[in-house]
């Protein structure tokens, strides 16, 4: 985070958007699941965040809170807040969250194939807000879905317009996707997995174009994923997810250079290295805990190589490290200074 | 496409021949006396029955006869019934009744049965979604020989809501209703259930979670997105159904005394009428034919992913 960015939180007096110890359960058949577990994290205008972890971490759960868009039940907020410039959304009526939603926050998926309608064309499908919400004429919006075409990069986009999107190749359909969670000039984009059912060309041409769309627009930008090689050139800070819990916050720079919480070490020994050849690569052994019976003590344990008998028995707090770091590990300290691993 | 038309026109025809001549042979293969049968109990003197053999070209050999059916068709002669009347005024009578009823009969598996389903799909679990459920349970249990004499007795005698029979009163769209509704509740059970399953599979595509995204208000994301969707099974089985209607109205048309094209064909087969039997049949084969064309030319229409070469 720069200076700046704290000035500006200074003079308005709160964050773009700040998740606030955030609990989110469902309750199924089989019983419940602690899916989020105190989850805090924030945002400013310009920045992103990565928020990286697993399948089953509550990433992608925590940005469908966001939204609103979590099918309640069997999903449950029995906890937290979430503050868009102040305002709680989770208090706010159904009518003025959907104002937000698309218009303030909007949100891009991974598979951008099943996530757009397959029987109307990208033209509508991107036009479709504008007409039906900003009251916009049919030939306004359309142009100004070529616009937004154009702005993400989409060739011959007046040709296009009225192609569906099983015309489009992977990568141009993500396009499509950001040129519709654009359509409203949101402050907010969330985008989950966006480059995860992509070629790894193509994923970088994406994450390129988030990036310059994120920095020409001003917004805000939270990157869920679980590459970390796609967190390093884009992201400003990253919050490590485990369990529903945000484990690890850091800047980008800091977490890489030493991380403070075990399993973000472990997560950047995983990651394959060119100038590696010829060693075993190191992984995270055993798998996520099952939500519906959580590990006691710090969640992570069974699955530490420095486990002590606290991990068993307390759940570690997240610990303030300075420069706006924390990590949920007893150890942290140690981490950090390299004492440990 | 106009190979694709021109191709579905080629089979459409190979099917109506194959129909035609099941349908001829089957007739043929009964092996009735055809006059007797036109005489009825009376005796038929020899010269009545040489003149009437060479009127009806009972002499000729089958394939002959079949021939001379078929090239009777392309001029719209569809040969003359065993009562003297021409088929094709009998058809022309009829088709506009049983148009008419099964045009009621598709309305109300609409209003009724795609209706509920969307309503039971939206709502799943609810008193309303299980409440249908048994219902249709029952009314696909019930076969249309029970059902349409109970209908015809609970609403027509004793409730008196309906005329009870239609007979002579063909124009009139209120002694058709009720015939009509019957006609069409077996189809309502099923068009329920497959609205039910369609919306249900769709309200859970991730596209809908992007239309709620996009912060929609939730009845567009279902009476827009998701219906759109939901459309393209319904759509096919409304066009098969149509078949199913048309078999159905054999029964309906009897119990109702309903002067259509199904109360004719029951009639030619009771008095083994060939001529009629095979006349109604190929306008029924014909119906269907095109139904099914239309269909799968709708399912281009809603579907974009499907082109036809």
């Amino acid at each position: 985070m720069t200076d700046i960015h704290v000035e500006t939180e200074r003079v308005q007096g709160h964050h773009l958007l700040e998740v606030k110890d955030l609990f989110v359960e469902f309750h199924t058949r089989d019983g419940v699941a602690r899916v989020i577990n105190g989850v805090s994290y924030h945002l400013d205008p310009g920045e992103t965040l990565a928020v990286l972890g697993e399948s089953g971490s509550g990433k992608s759960v925590t940005a469908q809170a966001i939204m609103g868009i979590l099918d309640m039940p069997p999903a449950k907020i029995p906890k937290g807040q979430i503050l868009y410039n102040g305002e709680d959304l989770l208090k706010m009526p159904e009518d003025k969250r959907r104002d937000i939603r698309g218009q303030q926050i909007s949100m891009i998926f991974q598979d951008a194939l099943s996530a757009l309608n397959p029987v109307f064309s990208v033209g509508w499908q991107i036009s479709e807000t504008l007409r039906t919400r900003m009251g916009m004429s049919k030939a306004d919006a359309m142009k100004r879905a070529v616009e937004l075409m154009d702005q993400v990069k989409i060739p011959a986009a007046k040709a296009r317009l009225k192609d569906y999107p099983h015309q489009f190749s992977g990568g141009m359909r993500q396009r499509v996707m950001i040129a519709m969670s654009l359509a409203m000039d949101p402050k907010v984009l969330i985008a989950d997995e966006p480059t995860t059912a992509l070629d790894v060309t193509v994923q970088a041409q994406i994450m390129d174009l988030l990036a310059d769309l994120r920095r020409d627009l001003n917004m805000g930008m939270i990157l869920i994923t679980h590459d970390l090689g796609v967190v390093a050139d884009v992201a400003d800070r990253i919050a490590v997810m485990y369990a529903g819990r945000i484990i690890e916050h850091a800047d980008v720079r800091a977490l890489y250079k030493q991380p403070a919480h075990p399993y973000t070490k472990g997560l950047l020994e995983s990651i394959p290295r060119l100038d590696d050849k010829g060693t075993v690569l190191k992984t995270i052994k055993g798998l996520p805990p099952n939500l519906m019976r959580l590990p006691t003590g710090c969640k992570y344990h069974p699955r530490c190589p420095y486990t002590q008998p606290i991990c068993v028995s307390d759940e570690p707090r997240s610990l303030n490290l300075g420069n706006g770091r924390t990590s949920a590990c007893h150890f942290a300290k140690e981490m950090l200074s390299g004492e440990l691993g | 496409m106009f190979r694709y038309l021109v191709r579905r026109f080629l089979q459409m025809i190979l099917v109506f021949v194959a129909t035609t001549f099941i349908v001829f042979a089957l007739m043929y293969a009964t092996g009735g006396d055809p006059i007797q049968a036109l005489a009825g109990e009376r005796p038929v003197s020899e010269q009545q029955r040489a003149q009437l053999t060479k009127l009806y070209g009972l002499d000729q050999p089958f394939l002959v006869r079949y021939w001379n059916y078929l090239t009777g068709l392309l001029r719209l002669d569809f040969g003359k019934a065993l009562n003297g009347r021409d088929v094709s005024e009998i058809i022309a009578s009829a088709l506009p009744v049983t148009a008419k009823l099964a045009l009621i009969a598709i309305i109300t598996t609409i209003v009724v049965g795609v209706v509920a389903g969307i309503i039971a799909g939206v709502r799943r679990g609810s008193i309303f979604d299980n409440s249908t459920l048994v219902l249709t349970l029952i009314v696909i249990g019930i076969p249309i020989v029970t059902l349409a004499p109970l209908a015809q007795y609970i609403f027509g005698i004793k409730l008196g809501w309906f005329p009870a029979t239609a007979a002579g009163r063909e124009d009139d769209i209120y002694a058709l209703l009720l015939p009509g509704i019957i006609l069409g509740a077996l189809s309502v059970a099923t068009a329920m259930r497959l609205t039910r399953a369609s919306f249900n599979e769709n309200l859970r595509s991730d596209y809908v979670r992007t239309a709620r995204s996009k912060g929609l208000p939730g009845r567009r994301v279902i009476g827009v997105h998701v219906l759109r969707n939901s459309l393209i099974p319904i759509i096919t089985f409304l066009g098969i159904e149509l078949g199913a209607l048309m078999a159905g109205a054999i029964v309906t048309e009897s119990v109702f005394n309903v002067n259509g094209i199904g109360f004719n064909l029951a009639r030619a087969l009771r008095t083994e009428d060939a001529p009629l039997v095979v006349g109604l049949v190929s306008v029924l084969v014909i119906i269907f034919l095109v139904a099914n064309l239309i269909v799968d030319l709708l399912y281009a229409v809603l579907d974009p992913r499907i082109r036809y070469e």
